[in-house]
């Protein structure tokens, strides 16, 4: 079977007249026009929104196949965030065309960092010619890309990297993204090696800028700080609007220890690009670790104010911010902004009230108010009996250094070997923990706890590779369900107990429960720390144990 | 420091102005090309001068186009410049697209030379903007055809001519072409007319389109297939 010598474009005629459109834009002379065009492409169904609420309220309501949105669209939510909302909320099927309208070349379609990217980005005039054109090409381009996309949301990263080589034989135009698509598979899959390979197979061919970030991100990875850092700044030459390098240049530096180049790089990002709700939430945090009181403070507020119409705010610059008024002896303002965070955030964030009353702690703690702040941390205490789980390991630490501080004895002794079992072969981390006990005077007790943690883990996970390599998998299996449930979030227990699900799929055949609950196991792991070799690797198998897969041949893609 | 307090706010004064006036011609084009589709030089007595409004429309577009991308600082990598490979068919379908009824409604005839599945590497956007200006330049001084003609040459270049079959440039235009295409920026004194303007951007455009050591040009001269105007890009 030979490959064509020239890529030869499918000639499917695509349908546009039975699809269902949705136009935006807050000029009704453009809407009419639009809707003009868009019939006579034949197409019949057509709603129209005049501005990013009204889109929100059609989307939620009606499956599109085509949006067409305008970037600005008034007060209100503008085209990105109406967007970014109906891609989290799944308000648009992954085939579904989005097509981002402007006046002019947008500073957002070079960014190259933006989560969510639209389909395309078309400069107004628009005419019908240019409509149809750009719509067939997204479509045949989605056509090559949704088994590849399907595999890489089913996070099987390693056959998604397969798909990719086998559709690069045939659709040449495509190589340059296809590539693109490979090397972040592979670093999502912890294989620098073959990523950095995809990003120098670009290269050869053309001085990508994205490419000469995805290179220096891997080296950065590597540890090779210095040498990323200057890849970053000739990206940043060349492409000012590269926003994505600057976070990464500034990470270089936070790993050479300079957060003060750090921050100045953020501030020039957010400066560029001001409406980024993570970005103002990132140089808010490192301003904060500075002390840079205004900076953080101007900071988060900015991250408040455009997160106002943004599904991606978080409660974390409410809670800066009380920090930032905490410091400026305001104890006053605090509290409404942690309330206010309360009252906001409470579904999608379970530990909101936990992580409020830490802030309040904080506040009284760093403006001299130790009742207060006692008080909060008795409070804290209190949560902490009342439920088993724990927040993530970062705001354990702060956590229990806060109690520490404030007088509470026992709770963040939990806190850290609890910490500690759950990261038993993490030794970074078992310094920071060694550390904040010496700081509570509590250093030969810490180095007992930090020791007898450690074996808790440790035990666990022996006992569990024992019993499965004494071929006693049905015990094994037991075991490890048990061992989850003491260690939770541990990552050494996590895979081994996914490895054992996976033996004992393979030797005693395919069970849907236990295959359910490996995958359960491993996307808890993804959560904790992705981008693991471990993980691509066993999801693969995973896939290939579920009845009707297809053994790793390639999917035919058209 | 760089930063003035006005400047942000002229600045934004100056986008969401730009973004209305988009908006404006964007309906006044649509219109007419509709209203020209729909009708004919023998039931539309009319049809000469939409023809004629439509020509001055796109001048119209071709300039706020080339004006927002000086503002942007095309040229500079303060421009938000996109690369992205693309095969030609692609490219050339939108400027076809953008200058289809505009042609009918002169009666002239657009020659296509290239190859669909030739995949280069450029900004989609200025190339579009670029190509479909040459062509409406080429519209005023044609007699009744516009060739568009691609080819990768031997030595790894993309040469894109825009050629007309009219009576040629006239040597103001060429002289105006040779200082504001030159490889050193010269002064702005060209810029006296939308012509200056027109070259200046597309030259700007073209020594953005940089591979290894080499950038893009454009050269304005009189001959080609038909002997008339030629304006050549070149590109890396």
């Amino acid at each position: 079977m030979n490959a064509p010598a020239r890529p030869v474009q499918p000639v499917v005629e695509v349908d546009w007249a039975s699809k269902n459109y949705l136009v935006v834009d807050d000029f009704v002379g453009v809407r009419q026009l639009l809707r003009e065009s868009l019939r006579s492409l034949g197409a019949r169904n057509i709603d129209q929104a005049s501005s990013g609420g009204e889109a929100m309220g059609l989307l939620s309501r009606i499956r599109y196949d085509v949006v067409l949105c305008d970037y600005n669209l008034g007060d209100g939510k503008n085209g990105q965030q109406v967007l970014e909302e109906a891609r989290i909320r799944n308000l648009v099927n992954p085939s579904t065309v989005w097509l981002m309208v402007s006046a002019e070349k947008s500073v957002e379609s070079v960014m190259g960092a933006a989560e969510h990217q639209p389909d395309a980005y078309l400069i107004k005039p628009i005419t019908e010619g240019v409509l149809l054109t750009r719509l067939n090409r997204v479509w045949h381009k989605k056509q090559i890309f949704r088994l590849i996309d399907q595999a890489c949301a089913e996070k099987d990263y390693l056959r998604a990297a397969r798909m990719c080589d086998a559709a690069m034989e045939t659709h040449k135009a495509h190589e340059i993204d296809l590539l693109r698509m490979k090397a972040k598979l592979m670093e999502k899959s912890g294989d620098p090696v073959r990523a950095r390979e995809a990003y120098e197979r670009v290269l050869a061919q053309r001085e990508y800028q994205w490419a000469r970030a995805g290179v220096a991100r891997i080296r950065m990875a590597n540890g090779e700080f210095e040498q990323a850092r200057q890849a970053f700044q000739s990206v940043i030459a060349e492409n000012r609007y590269y926003i994505d390098a600057y976070d990464q240049l500034a990470l270089a530096y936070q790993n050479m220890g300079k957060l003060d180049e750090a921050c100045a790089v953020l501030e020039r990002a957010a400066k560029l690009s001001p409406n980024s709700v993570p970005r103002q939430r990132n140089l808010g945090n490192v301003a904060l670790k500075l002390g840079n009181v205004p900076m953080a403070e101007k900071a988060f507020r900015k991250c408040i104010a455009i997160g106002e119409y943004s599904i991606m705010k978080t409660p974390d610059a409410y809670l800066g911010l009380a920090r930032v008024c905490g410091q400026k002896n305001d104890p006053k303002e605090a509290l409404q902004l942690l309330l206010q965070a309360q009252r906001e955030f409470t579904g999608d964030h379970p530990d909101i009230a936990l992580r409020a009353k830490i802030t309040e702690g904080l506040v009284y703690h760093e403006s001299g108010d130790y009742r207060r702040a006692r008080k909060a941390g008795d409070e804290l205490e209190a949560l902490l009996n009342a439920t088993e789980a724990r927040p993530d390991v970062a705001t354990c630490i702060e956590l229990a250094t806060l109690l520490f501080a404030v007088g509470v004895k026992e709770a963040p002794v939990e806190l850290l070997c609890y910490v500690i079992r759950n990261n038993h072969d993490n030794p970074l981390l078992l310094d920071e923990v060694q550390q904040i006990f010496d700081k509570a005077r509590l250093g030969d007790e810490g180095l007992e706890f930090i020791r007898v943690s450690k074996k808790e883990a440790t035990d666990l996970m022996n006992q569990g590779v024992l019993l499965w390599k004494t071929g006693r998998l049905k015990e094994a299996v037991g075991w490890m369900r048990q061992a989850r449930r003491k260690v939770p979030n541990n990552q050494r227990i996590l895979f081994n107990a996914a490895q054992i699900l996976v033996s004992h799929l393979q030797q005693h055949g395919y069970d849907a429960a236990l295959s359910a609950e490996a995958y359960d196991v491993l996307h808890h792991v993804e959560r904790l720390l992705p981008g693991q070799q471990r993980f691509a690797q066993m999801m693969e198998q995973l896939a290939q144990l579920q009845p009707g897969a297809d053994g790793g041949t390639i999917a035919e893609v058209a | 420091m760089d930063d003035t307090p006005e400047a942000p706010e002229l600045s934004l004064f100056l986008a969401s102005t730009a973004h209305d006036m988009k908006n404006s011609i964007s309906v006044l084009s649509g219109t007419l090309e509709r209203l020209l589709v729909a009708a004919s030089p023998q039931t539309e007595s009319a049809y000469p001068q939409m023809a004629h409004m439509l020509y001055q429309t796109k001048r119209l577009n071709d300039n706020l186009m080339q004006l927002l991308a000086l503002y942007k600082q095309v040229g500079t990598p303060a421009y938000p410049f996109d690369v992205q490979p693309l095969e030609l068919g692609q490219l050339v379908d939108q400027v076809v697209a953008l200058e289809r009824v505009l042609l009918a409604s002169r009666g002239l005839k657009l020659e296509l030379d290239y190859d669909p599945s030739l995949v280069w590497h450029f900004d989609e956007d200025l190339m579009v903007g670029v190509l479909s200006h040459a062509i409406n330049n080429a519209i005023h001084y044609t007699c009744d055809t516009v060739r568009l003609a691609i080819r990768a040459t031997d030595d790894g270049w993309l040469e894109l001519r825009v050629e007309d079959n009219g009576p040629g440039y006239p040597p103001a235009l060429l002289r105006a072409g040779a200082i504001a295409t030159r490889d050193t920026a010269g002064g702005m004194n060209f810029l006296t007319n939308s012509a200056g303007l027109g070259l200046y951007f597309s030259s700007e455009v073209a020594r953005m389109h940089r591979h290894r050591d080499r950038h893009g040009t454009v050269r304005l001269e009189n001959g080609g297939w038909y002997g008339g105007g030629c304006f050549i890009l070149r590109l890396p």
